[in-house]
């Protein structure tokens, strides 16, 4: 539930802000990013061929004058480059790839329109050790393998679950927009009826008044 | 639980860190309790326990650059069952270690049942709001036919009478 993360950003002629936030503290966690244009986060990896596994939600999606907005993409570089992973105008997903090399792995979030929206994400490191790594190192245990692994699974079920946490913030977010603008729509539309029904009273009254020459109608 | 740290990463290995990278650092509650705020520091850490629950931000703000550069930023911010200060262990593969092992692992599975109930109460309140929801749209449905219809009746009830006043009818 905790990541060590690195976050660059060019600072403009004004006074910038990044603003990481953490969800709901008591039972949640999940750090969150809002995305003007790019956000990048780093994350190390120390081993080649670990997993990195990871979600992102994006909060905010169906924000107000409705969801035009595809959504955000999202890429990840490797220590050297090139670009390991990559999905594009997504509202939110689950992510897997195995790290072909150890070092600082950039992930980024791009946001092609000016709406500035909330990304809620989770990344996680896996390594479990091999049996190269059990003959280097002399003090790793078999059982440590099956730790590893039991560990990794939790990892799993961690992730899993925030995601279900992320989206599920999601939906209430839309949800409690619709139950909003249900009494908002109704009401306005009684208004209106009203309004518009006198209007049309009062005109036809103004048609057949003494000023208007009536026996022209 | 909460706890973080954060340094601005050096950009010349070896070197000093260059005193224009400095950062204001906010930690804010969701009702805008300030938890940690540092002025013009490079490092610092906070730690705190949470009261409410909701989003907690950590701001970072930088001054003005000129040129503009790129700060890097490390920032390790860990809560609940991952604050937690465990044992550290030095010689891995001793019983000890397997031991603050299992231990870990037996908070994170703690941890995982709580949160499972907390999906299912948000779940539950969630199909609360929805059936109430629906239950709004029908009534205000009926509600909204039933309006239409009055109100044409008055209009043309007070058409009906201006008319008959008007000795046209």
């Amino acid at each position: 539930m905790g990541s060590g993360l690195r976050f660059g950003y060019v600072s403009p002629a004004f006074l910038l802000a990044l603003i990481i936030s953490l969800r709901s503290i008591c039972r949640v966690s999940a750090l969150s990013v809002t995305v003007n244009n790019i956000e990048c986060v780093y994350e190390y990896v120390l081993y080649d061929g670990d997993t990195v596994s990871g979600n992102f939600v994006v909060v905010d999606h169906d924000i107000f004058w409705g969801s035009d907005h595809p959504g955000i993409d999202f890429t990840v570089t490797s220590p050297t480059g090139d670009v390991v992973h990559t999905l594009k105008g997504t509202s939110g997903d689950k992510f897997e790839f195995k790290a072909p090399r150890s070092g600082m792995y950039k992930f980024c979030f791009h946001n092609p329109y000016s709406a500035p929206e909330t990304v809620s994400f989770h990344i996680h490191v896996g390594h479990i050790p091999t049996e190269h790594d059990l003959a280097k190192d002399e003090h790793l245990d078999p059982i440590n393998v099956k730790i590893a692994r039991l560990r990794e699974a939790l990892e799993a079920v961690i992730s899993e679950q925030k995601y279900l946490k992320a989206r599920d913030e999601r939906h209430r977010r839309t949800n409690e927009s619709t139950a909003s603008r249900v009494i908002g729509y109704s009401v306005m539309e009684y208004v209106l009826l009203a309004g518009v029904s006198t209007l049309q009273a009062f005109y036809i009254r103004h048609l057949f008044s003494k000023s208007v020459a009536y026996n022209r109608v | 639980m909460s706890v973080g740290k954060y340094h601005i990463v050096n950009p010349n290995e070896g070197f000093p860190l260059p005193d224009s990278h400095k950062v204001i650092v906010r930690v804010t509650s969701p009702n805008g309790g300030s938890y940690h705020y540092s002025d013009h520091v490079s490092e610092g850490h906070f730690a705190f326990q949470a009261v409410e629950s909701g989003d907690y931000m950590a701001c970072f703000f930088a001054s003005d650059h000129q040129p503009s550069s790129t700060m890097t930023i490390d920032f390790d911010w860990k809560s609940g069952i991952a604050a937690k200060d465990w044992v550290n262990v030095a010689k891995k593969g001793s019983i000890e270690a397997m031991q603050e092992e299992l231990k870990k692992m037996f908070g994170t599975v703690q941890s995982i049942n709580k949160d499972m109930y907390y999906l299912r109460e948000r779940e539950q309140e969630m199909q609360q709001l929805n059936i109430s929801t629906n239950s709004k749209f029908f009534w205000l449905g009926i509600f909204s036919i039933i309006f239409a219809l009055s109100v044409a009746g008055v209009q043309l009830w007070h058409l009906k009478t201006f008319f008959e006043k008007k000795k046209l009818i």
